[in-house]
């Protein structure tokens, strides 16, 4: 990455202060988060730890209390066309994949570029074609989500945020409703992602992705943001206490 | 041997055993010998008192007979459409009233729903009858029928696609708001379609107790099936053959209508 670049260029995304309670619970407790572009950003942490609200309140699909977030230098849009319009430029990947029941899996990636960038059917088939050849499903084009596997879907489902050309990609436990056998599917085609120089945050259990890919290692817990390191330094020498005892309890087994 | 479709019997009942066997076969011949005695009885009445006489049933070897019912059939078919069709439409603006996020038109379409639903069809065909003339609006029959009727079903229908709409899981709406689709697109593209494919069974029924409740059309003399029989019973004083066949008319109509239903819920699926 060129550094005079990144230094005098806004962040992709930056969250200031944010504060979110559910009820009486307070998930989200002072969060400042900036991530650059191209960079690869790994959330990790226990469960409730407040890891996918966070994710998911960078395109707003939960609101926040107080404090602040900008998407390539413009602020998150409360509601109607504009939040739309930053949305559409935040691609995201979830758990549940989440692909367009009724819609063959070519029309679930053309569905948002001619719905929401004008494009016409033709344009946005070929390049949706490209983009499922690129993750590998070009041979299931024709059929509907329901006929394919859980890593076809989610691979699907990359795709279709790709047809956006999204200045970032957030993906919110991407494997985590996946059989084993299919995961590495899907962190392959990450991976590229990464090496193509996609801004990502992700957040995920596979600590060897997050070793492997992530420039940087945001550990959560409680709803604060306990450490932000290297993966290098985070998985070697964490310096919380938590963070210590969150590694050994998944690398117990 | 062919694999069979579970149905919702396999997982209600386990399969019987050999005593469950017997007694199930027991009493299904009992049941069928007892339907059987009734029938019987029912048509020895029938010959009894004449009603199976010539006269009663010649009507329908003529060709006119059936024009005319064929007619009433028409009229049926007609009044049932347009207030199918009204239904529907009216039905899905009362839904989306009834989930927006605007409060006062959320109350106002829960409380037209309510009334809806509450009220009998009777007293609508009542109103567009003995009201509506008095505000000098001159309604033509079929708007008499289709009107109330209508307006009698469309509170169903809208709780129906309401429970069609709720059905369908959130991701989907979360899905297609992340890649920047707005409110309008996501509703009648994402979710509505889905929507639609798991009510089209209640609609079909609904469609069913709307072609039924045309029948309440002798009460402004719209000329539709019933009405139609009711003249051939009074023409040929033949109360029960006339009825009969009517009632079998209908039972094919709604029959084919379920038929579709259940067609188009599996194709669908």
């Amino acid at each position: 990455m060129n550094s005079s670049e990144t230094n005098t260029a806004p962040p992709i995304i930056e969250l200031s202060h944010v504060d979110k309670h559910f009820g009486q619970l307070h998930v989200l407790k002072d969060i400042s988060l900036s991530v650059k572009k191209g960079e690869v950003v790994v959330i990790i942490g226990p469960s409730g730890s407040g890891k996918s609200t966070l994710c998911r309140t960078i395109n707003r699909l939960e609101t926040i209390d107080s404090g602040e977030i900008r998407i390539d230098g413009t602020a998150l849009p409360e509601e109607g066309k504009k939040l739309a319009e930053l949305r559409s430029q935040v691609g995201m990947v979830f758990q549940s994949f989440n692909l367009f029941a009724h819609k063959t899996i070519l029309d679930n990636v053309t569905i948002a570029p001619i719905d929401v960038l004008g494009k016409s059917k033709k344009e946005a088939r070929a390049e949706a074609m490209e983009l499922l050849k690129r993750v590998g499903v070009d041979s299931q084009a024709a059929k509907v989500p329901a006929q394919l596997s859980g890593g076809q879907q989610q691979r699907v489902a990359i795709a279709r945020a790709l047809a956006m050309h999204p200045k970032a990609i957030l993906f919110d436990e991407p494997t985590s409703a996946l059989d084993p056998e299919m995961i590495g599917e899907v962190l392959d085609v990450m991976t590229a992602l990464a090496k193509d120089g996609m801004t990502m945050v992700v957040v995920t259990h596979e600590m060897n992705f997050a070793r492997r890919v992530a420039d940087r290692i945001i550990f959560m817990d409680g709803g604060s943001i306990l450490e932000e390191n290297t993966p290098e330094e985070f998985f070697t020498h964490p310096k919380t206490k938590r963070a210590q005892d969150f590694l050994n309890s998944i690398q117990a087994h | 041997m062919k694999q069979k479709q579970p149905t919702i019997r396999d997982a209600l009942y386990e399969a019987p055993g050999p005593k469950a066997r017997k007694r199930i076969a027991v009493a299904t011949v009992i049941s069928i010998l007892a339907l059987a005695a009734l029938v019987i009885a029912v048509i020895r009445r029938f010959a009894e008192n004449g009603q199976l006489d010539a006269r009663y049933w010649s009507i329908f070897t003529r060709y006119t007979t059936w024009r005319f019912l064929g007619y009433g059939l028409a009229g049926t078919m007609t009044a049932a459409l347009t207030a199918g069709v009204i239904t529907f439409f009216v039905g899905l603006l009362l839904m989306m009233g009834r989930i927006s996020s605007f409060k006062v038109l959320r109350a106002l379409c829960t409380v037209l729903i309510e009334f809806s639903r509450g009220v009998p069809t009777l007293l609508f065909i009542y109103f567009f009858l003995l009201v509506v003339p008095q505000f000098g609006i001159r309604l033509p029959a079929l708007w008499k029928v289709a009107a109330p009727v209508a307006i009698s079903a469309c509170g169903v229908v809208a709780e129906v696609l309401r429970s069609g709409v709720n059905a369908v899981p959130k991701g989907q709406t979360e899905a297609a708001l992340s890649l920047g689709m707005r409110r309008s697109s996501v509703f009648f593209k994402i979710v509505f379609p889905q929507a639609l494919r798991f009510v089209v069974p209640a609609l079909i029924s609904e469609l069913v107790i709307v072609l039924k409740d045309t029948t309440f059309a002798y009460i402004v003399n719209y000329s539709d099936l019933m009405q139609n029989a009711r003249v051939l019973i009074s023409n040929y004083d033949a109360l029960l053959s006339v009825y009969l066949v009517t009632a079998v008319i209908y039972i094919l109509i709604n029959y084919i209508l379920n038929k579709i239903s259940v067609a188009v819920a599996r194709r669908t699926r």
